[in-house]
């Protein structure tokens, strides 16, 4: 494995494994805009957000935007507004431009019409373009990579190979001096005291297990349950929510927790210093991608049955162990431990090592084909005030 | 020969890699696919299920992967299979019709 990759350079410190420009749209009525502009060049990214043009109710969104567009993997922005909504698009690129990134906006209703949108559009992407090929390349040890860990599609081998597997990598990553993050606090309802003990301070144990019960009492809300376990789980082999929980804790290894990142409309919290940590990353898949990105991390590891998450920001390697659902979507094939042909360490080894080549370039199984919608997960306001939570304790 | 996986050495449960019926001896394998034992099945037990690996008592913590997952509500001898029958969750508990309804698809054997 080699221990460096050459990362493009960014003016805030930070180093990315890819050179993307985004193209954003803060409400969904100038989402066509801001495709046809960033399809005329290479590395364009559109994120949208779909949930209104409004700003009141949105400030977690446009937080989430803000950060996305300081992830190291992205070398600069355009923020595209149609100009009837209430959401300036200044108040996401002008924090973005603090960090020395390239960073225009434009509002839609003050050019004439939409064709002249687009070509003003495309001219600035031009000029992002031409800011993120300006990128220097950095050596850069493997060490500074931040890494989401995810999972998804989940079924029983999840619990038996790719979860125990990415579990071992990220270890063997943390170990290295690398920094992963993990997220889904709903799929750690039940796991509290084995995570407190994991917890580096009293401090962080009480904010974790706070979290959790804070998402457990948005996700329970007394007769409007969602399922917690299906039958098809427990048919499928698993016997306690306890068990589903743990299995999924399991990818993330075992390694102290150094903090628990809030996310929120006046909080984004990034690691502070390498090794492990969890977050209020959504354990909705597509959403989750955006809120790795927005933490800063590089790269996901994801772990699965067997389906196709991709984030186009944030390059994804796919683990999987069902044989029967293995495609070529799939990075990494974990099936030899359900044949007791692998063991996990073998397994983890193989992934440290795709952490490495993607790093230095190498592309995911389907990453050229970025189009996995950029969606942005918030929390809604209402239901925060009424379970009187408090954002910033 | 059928195989189970026991994730942990400490979990007194193995997970089956294949269906296993009644009277299958059963190698027992590590993480890390080494043999580390061999239990006789004393019921079917589809794959993805959990086999006892020792004689559980009753109230006994479940253990796999090094987590506890549940309690036992009643003595679970080595080489039966351990799920919803026999084990109760120590945090929310599957509805009791649930349960029911799981056993019957399952077509679990009941002493």
């Amino acid at each position: 494995m080699m221990n460096t990759f050459m990362g493009f350079g960014r003016a805030d410190g930070s180093v990315g494994i890819r050179n993307h420009v985004l193209i954003m749209a803060v409400d969904e009525c100038c989402e066509g805009i801001a495709r046809a502009i960033a399809d005329s060049i290479d590395n364009g990214i559109v994120v949208t957000n779909y949930n209104t043009c409004m700003y009141g109710g949105n400030e977690e969104m446009i937080n989430t935007m803000i950060h996305t567009g300081n992830n190291p993997n992205v070398a600069g922005v355009l923020v595209l507004a149609m100009g009837c909504g209430s959401i300036d698009p200044e108040i996401v690129a002008a924090p973005i431009r603090t960090t020395g990134r390239a960073a225009f906006s434009l509002v839609c209703m003050k050019q004439q019409g939409t064709r002249a949108t687009i070509n003003q559009g495309k001219a600035l992407a031009q000029e992002l373009q031409q800011a993120a090929n300006a990128a220097p390349r950095v050596e850069t040890p493997i060490s500074d990579l931040v890494i989401g860990v995810k999972c998804g599609g989940s079924d029983t081998s999840s619990g038996i190979a790719s979860n125990p597997s990415v579990g071992r990598a990220v270890d063997t990553l943390v170990d290295l001096g690398a920094t992963a993050i993990a997220g889904e606090l709903i799929e750690l309802v039940g796991c509290e005291a084995i995570l407190r003990q994991r917890a580096v301070s009293p401090e962080v144990a009480d904010k974790l297990e706070r979290l959790i019960h804070e998402e457990e009492a948005r996700w329970h809300v007394d007769g409007a349950e969602v399922e917690t376990m299906s039958i098809g789980n427990s048919v499928g082999g698993l016997t306690t929510l306890e068990e589903k929980s743990f299995g999924a804790l399991s990818k993330t290894g075992t390694r102290p927790i150094q903090g628990v990142l809030q996310i929120n409309h006046l909080i984004h919290e990034k690691p502070t210093q390498p090794g492990f940590y969890l977050s209020e990353a959504t354990h909705l898949c597509g959403s989750a991608g955006m809120h790795f990105a927005a933490l800063g991390a590089h790269l996901i590891l994801w772990t699965t049955g067997g389906a196709g998450f991709n984030n186009p920001i944030v390059p994804v390697i796919r683990v999987s162990g069902n044989q029967y659902l293995l495609n070529e979507d799939i990075d990494i094939d974990a099936s030899g431990i359900m044949r007791a042909e692998e063991g996990v360490e073998s397994v983890a080894e193989r992934i440290v090592a795709k952490v490495s080549q993607v790093a230095q370039g190498q592309q995911t199984n389907i990453e050229e084909f970025g189009y996995s919608y950029c969606s942005l997960y918030q929390k809604d306001q209402r239901l925060e005030t009424v379970l009187r939570f408090k954002p910033n304790c | 020969m059928k195989k189970a996986i026991q994730l942990d050495p400490s979990d007194n449960v193995a997970t089956l890699l294949v269906d296993a019926v009644k009277g299958d001896e059963i190698e027992i394998i590590s993480a890390n696919n080494q043999v580390i034992d061999s239990v006789r099945c004393l019921q079917a037990i589809s794959f993805g299920n959990k086999v006892a690996l020792s004689d559980i008592a009753d109230k006994q913590l479940i253990t796999k992967a090094s987590y506890p997952i549940g309690l036992a509500i009643m003595p679970i001898p080595r080489g039966e299979l351990v799920h919803v029958q026999n084990v109760r969750s120590q945090r929310l508990d599957i509805p009791d019709n649930i349960i029911e309804e799981i056993i019957k698809q399952m077509r679990i054997e009941q002493a």
